[in-house]
């Protein structure tokens, strides 16, 4: 029985850990970047699921259609959010301790946003795709399915530009050093432009699966989830993106196959233990780190 | 006694109540720089233990619910053990973020036990009654002492507040001008710097930190005392931001700041905004209200970020220095 159910387990964490991984992602390549932590990162996955709402349930697009388009305009609003509120801080280089305070503040600013537009009662997608598959002895709904193919999709996406393309490497390279790629000649307040629009383009997808997940959501959605993203960043050792991948599948999986032996409204007490021994004993992640070259 | 005088006498207590809040938050961000993104989850384990302390035995099947202690202790009792209750919560805190000198570790570390005990406290009916609360906290002395009315009562409360809040003042204050609060604030400005001088960071950030949870533990404590209930949406997200915007409008570092941030955000404000009605879903006079504390906080610190009364600059002067350097350097720093 217990096999069955930690397999059973194994397969909901799957699709968690495919949200997750898309957040994580999306939060810890700004990281890396910018090199402080973006705590209205959750509402960036609140603004895509809800953007997603309005075009699903208002224009009546196709969820996947929707979810693609609100993964965009989050970019956007990732995008204008670093240049209005960010930029000004970070040109005359404020301390790191006062963008968090900025960050936090805007966090409770969309949050709350998002909460007079739409107010606060649970919002729910149409979506028909709910039919049931068999995979390898586990059931997956279609829209399940998507999601895993959503995040895999990403992940590849991730690592092809970060790997081959010019931007990629110029992200890596500042994620080294800023003042050295900017002395080497890489127009640094570009790319960290471009890493806003990323990171908002997956906080904004993975918002949109989360809400998918999840089945019905409310403004707190992002906010909720923002530290299980953390745990994940942690894991992985915070500014690494397959750090972050590898953080979001053990925590997703460890999350979903808790709940089915404890009490599911538990499930993320498992994600807070883990970030709270990450913290204790390996604060730098699981991967060894980088040697210095 | 009239309504608008019970209005100004609760203002009153919320005021006191709010100043200790902001004295705590101060000695962890203003003074030492730890960023606490939680801070009403210190306010709220207070308010709790100080609460089940002072309330009787739980009665099985009784109105109150279930909730652990009921130890019937009397009111300066109930408080410090809110207090230490607050201390508890802070030092497994800062044993977990504080370690590391990353300012960034410790605020995730603090929005993630906000999130667990919010969800631990709501969960688990049998500590303080779930989401539903704990209700029919005593007052402190009524019963005993006064034997007022709930009205009639607001005067003996508010002379509690006071004394209280008096007694947080005088510590707080000699904490900022002792030797100590210059080595937090050492810390806050540069930790390298304060770590070659040998000077031990993390145990100067842990004793800080504790020592402004204290403070929000006994202020949740006087909370609860007064209002005699408490449950879980008393003490959300933006209760903790009010308190920051709060800080950072007063002057972060800077005590009397403190006072004129709790009268201008939680009293002025908060209050002010609670009797305009627009018509819309119940919440969104709330949530603008939400969208408003966010909004200051990064004004404040985008355009006074040294709040309506600036941190009093301190020069500390060396006898080997010559006259000469010191004229000009005393210069400078009035200057600047």
């Amino acid at each position: 029985m217990s096999l069955s159910m930690v397999w059973l387990g194994v397969g909901f964490g799957l699709i968690t850990a495919s949200v997750l991984a898309l957040s994580s992602v999306g939060l810890t390549l700004q990281f890396g970047v910018t090199n402080f932590v973006n705590f209205a990162y959750g509402e960036f996955l609140t603004i895509g699921a809800y953007l997603a709402f309005v075009l699903n349930m208002g224009l009546h697009l196709n969820i996947w259609v929707s979810m693609f388009a609100a993964g965009i305009l989050t970019a956007v609003v990732a995008w204008l959010f670093n240049i209005i509120v960010i930029e000004p801080f970070t040109r005359r280089k404020a301390p790191m301790i006062i963008l968090l305070v900025v960050t936090i503040g805007m966090d409770l600013f969309l949050m709350n946003g998002v909460q007079a537009l739409f107010g606060p009662e649970f919002k729910q997608y149409n979506d028909p795709s709910g039919s049931i598959l068999h995979v390898g002895g586990l059931l997956f709904t279609v829209q399940q399915l998507w999601i895993i193919g959503i995040a895999a999709a990403a992940m590849v996406a991730v690592h092809t530009l970060l790997k081959y393309s010019k931007l990629g490497k110029a992200m890596r390279a500042m994620s080294d050093s800023s003042e050295l790629a900017l002395i080497s000649g890489i127009p640094t307040r570009r790319i960290t432009q471009y890493v806003w629009l990323l990171s908002g383009f997956l906080g904004g997808l993975s918002g949109v699966v989360l809400a998918i997940n999840v089945n019905n959501f409310t403004p707190a959605l992002g906010s909720e989830f923002l530290f299980v993203i953390f745990a994940a960043v942690i894991m992985g050792g915070i500014g690494r993106p397959y750090g972050a991948m590898l953080g979001a599948l053990i925590i997703g999986v460890a999350m979903e196959v808790s709940a089915m032996f404890f009490d599911s409204s538990y499930k993320t007490v498992v994600a807070f233990a883990i970030l709270v021994l990450m913290l204790l004993f390996r604060p730098q992640g699981i991967l060894p780190s980088r040697g210095r070259v | 006694m009239g309504a608008i005088i019970y209005y100004l006498l609760t203002l009153a207590i919320f005021f006191a109540i709010y100043s200790i809040y902001a004295w705590g938050l101060n000695i962890h961000f203003g003074l030492t720089g730890i960023l606490d993104f939680t801070y009403i989850t210190f306010v709220a384990i207070g308010a709790y233990f100080a609460g089940v302390a002072a309330m009787g035995h739980a009665q099985p099947m009784g109105m109150g619910g279930e909730y652990i202690l009921g130890w019937n202790l009397p009111f300066p009792v109930s408080p410090v053990l809110g207090g230490i209750a607050a201390a508890i919560l802070a030092a497994l805190v800062g044993f977990v973020g504080l370690r590391r000198l990353r300012s960034d570790y410790l605020a995730i570390t603090t929005v993630a036990v906000g999130q667990i005990v919010w969800l631990v406290v709501g969960n688990q009916t049998s500590l303080f009654n779930g989401w539903d609360g704990i209700s029919g906290v005593p007052q402190p002395f009524n019963s005993s002492l006064f034997h007022l009315s709930y009205n009639q009562y607001q005067i003996p409360f508010l002379v509690i507040c006071l004394i209280v809040a008096f007694i947080a003042w005088r510590v707080a204050e000699s904490l900022t001008e002792s030797p100590y609060g210059r080595i937090l604030r050492a810390i806050r400005e540069d930790e390298a710097v304060a770590a070659a001088l040998g000077k031990d960071i993390f145990r100067y950030r842990m004793s800080a930190f504790i020592i402004g949870a204290i403070f929000a533990g006994v202020g949740g404590a006087l909370t609860v005392e007064y209002i005699g209930a408490f449950n879980p949406s008393g003490w959300g997200v933006l209760e903790t931001f009010i308190v920051w915007a709060a800080m950072l409008v007063g002057g972060q570092g800077n005590n009397r700041g403190m006072i004129l941030g709790a009268f201008l955000v939680p009293v002025l404000f908060t209050e002010a905004t609670r009797f305009i009605t627009i018509p819309g879903h119940p919440l969104l006079m709330e949530s603008i209200r939400g969208m408003a504390i966010g909004l200051l906080m990064v004004l404040v610190v985008r355009y006074r970020p040294q709040g309506v009364i600036p941190e009093r600059k301190r020069v500390y002067r060396l006898n080997l220095i010559s006259q000469e350097t010191e004229d000009s350097a005393h210069g400078h720093a009035v200057e600047g």
